[in-house]
């Protein structure tokens, strides 16, 4: 990272707002847990998606937007690894899930024609809308009046879905196949398969970059 | 050594780093192009990208929320 | 206040932090959340409450759609942004950014630029809402936990919202940017 140099105005401090807000969080979280525990046990996950996030400036859109604009992939060899270390934790998860006989964790649904028309949907919405679900919650939070507007849309775009979804269920989804790749392959092939895949999803990316932007270093 | 400005305020990503590239490619060698941004994602991508393509970078955090990225055309 | 000019202040609260310590800390809180609730981290189906919640106020009854009869979804519908687990994480969402920017001192309103931006927004927004609900997910339900979940839908995701990405670059370069 470079050396960010000092401003040459002065600044307001907004540290202080910043702690008078993790006071605030801390007491909704109390709150919530008086509610109930799994409420403020969610809460403590949202927050800490946000600020990493934020901190981290991670961003899906960009993963998936960035080599056909800009030639780079380094975010989207980030959402690689992100994908690999999750498999492998969910793996663990499924797996001891599945030896005590319970249903399987994680979000497996059915796949098809639907799929494809939806994420292609969603695809280009997010980059038009300059993010994508949690990019859009996460820029709201920078003061982004752009993706307040995009938010407002996506609620609006959630309930039109929602309202045609029961056509889109009679004439797709109970026909579609519900795939959980263990249960096909079996489970060692499926988990280090889709690891290697992954892999060699990262070399191809960080190929390309070196390729499209012309640089010999990493 | 001609000094040159991008106005990117209140663009979002990847807007800035599109202009921040068309733009470089006008420029001649030696001079310098300062990229004014409000977009957090841009702070790191607009500098990275100039980075992996060899030019000299610096990062001025001018107020709350606002960068100045100096990128001078090395090559 | 000395705290700020120490180098750890700098390092954990003000400069950026790198892509692969965000995908790390992603993963890791997936795979916690996947381990406490058994379904890994969305956020998309909560934007369909946030809208039911909103036309209940109006007094418009959606409990008969289809969607809103699944069992999870027609509990919803009795809940507030605050007894429901997905709202208050979602907040928790907009709340955490929120925090991260005011403890670098980096917090600023940013304005649209011209109406090209509120169109983008509008468009973007409505995609993305009627995609996410007829594709079972978003980018993180559908793309990063299905994925992580081994299930087949979550690739066929990644391929198409890969092309989708691909046909909105285009349409961004050519009508909406200013």
């Amino acid at each position: 990272m470079d050396e960010v140099k000092r401003p040459k105005r002065k600044k307001k401090n907004q540290v202080p707002a910043g702690i008078v807000l993790l006071i605030i969080v801390i007491a909704v979280g109390i709150v919530l847990a008086g509610i109930s525990s799994m409420l403020s046990i969610y809460w403590i996950f949202g927050i800490s998606f946000g600020f990493v996030l934020q901190k981290s400036r991670f961003c899906f859109t960009a993963s998936l937007r960035d080599p056909v604009l800009t030639g780079s992939t380094s975010l989207t060899r980030a959402v690689i690894v992100a994908l690999m270390l999750a498999t492998i934790g969910f793996a663990a998860v499924q797996y001891s899930a599945v030896s005590k006989e319970l249903p399987v964790p994680g979000n497996i649904a059915p796949a098809g024609i639907f799929t494809a028309i939806g994420a292609t949907m969603f695809g280009i919405g997010m980059v038009i809308a300059g993010g994508c679900a949690s990019g859009t919650l996460m820029r709201v939070g920078e003061g982004f009046v752009q993706q307040c507007i995009a938010l407002l849309f996506f609620i609006i775009g959630s309930m039109w879905g929602a309202h045609d979804y029961g056509w889109w269920a009679d004439t797709f989804f109970s026909k579609a196949p519900t795939i959980f790749l263990p249960d096909l392959l079996g489970w060692a092939p499926a988990l280090f398969g889709q690891l290697i895949v992954l892999a060699i999803l990262f070399l191809i990316a960080e190929w390309y970059e070196n390729k499209k932007l012309g640089s010999e270093e990493e | 050594m001609a000094e040159y400005r991008l106005d990117c305020l209140g663009e979002a990503c990847p807007v800035p780093l599109i202009k921040t590239q068309k733009k470089m490619e006008q420029l001649k060698v030696g001079d310098t192009l300062i990229v004014e941004i409000d977009h957090s994602c841009a702070m790191k991508n607009v500098p990275e990208w100039a980075r992996k393509v060899g030019y000299n970078v610096e990062i001025e955090e001018v107020d709350d929320g606002e960068w100045e990225i100096y990128i001078e055309k090395t090559k | 206040m000395n705290l700020i000019n120490s180098p750890w202040y700098k390092r954990i609260f003000k400069d950026a932090w790198s892509y692969w310590t965000g995908a790390i800390l992603l993963a890791t809180l997936n795979t916690a959340m996947v381990a406490i609730s058994g379904k890994g981290w969305g956020v998309t189906t909560t934007f369909a409450y946030w809208g039911a919640w909103i036309l209940q106020l109006f007094g418009a009854d959606v409990s008969g759609w289809n969607f809103f009869q699944l069992e999870a979804n027609s509990k919803a519908l009795g809940q507030s942004v605050f007894t429901n687990t997905g709202s208050v994480q979602n907040i928790g969402i907009i709340v955490g950014a929120l925090l991260a920017t005011l403890l670098a001192s980096q917090f600023k309103i940013k304005k649209l630029k011209s109406y090209k931006q509120f169109i983008a927004a509008a468009l973007g927004g409505l995609l993305m809402g009627y995609g996410a609900r007829i594709a079972f997910g978003c980018n993180i339900g559908a793309f990063f936990s299905g994925i992580a979940s081994m299930s087949v839908h979550g690739w066929v995701y990644a391929i198409f919202i890969f092309l989708g990405a691909w046909i909105g670059s285009k349409l961004l370069v050519r009508y909406f940017m200013t």
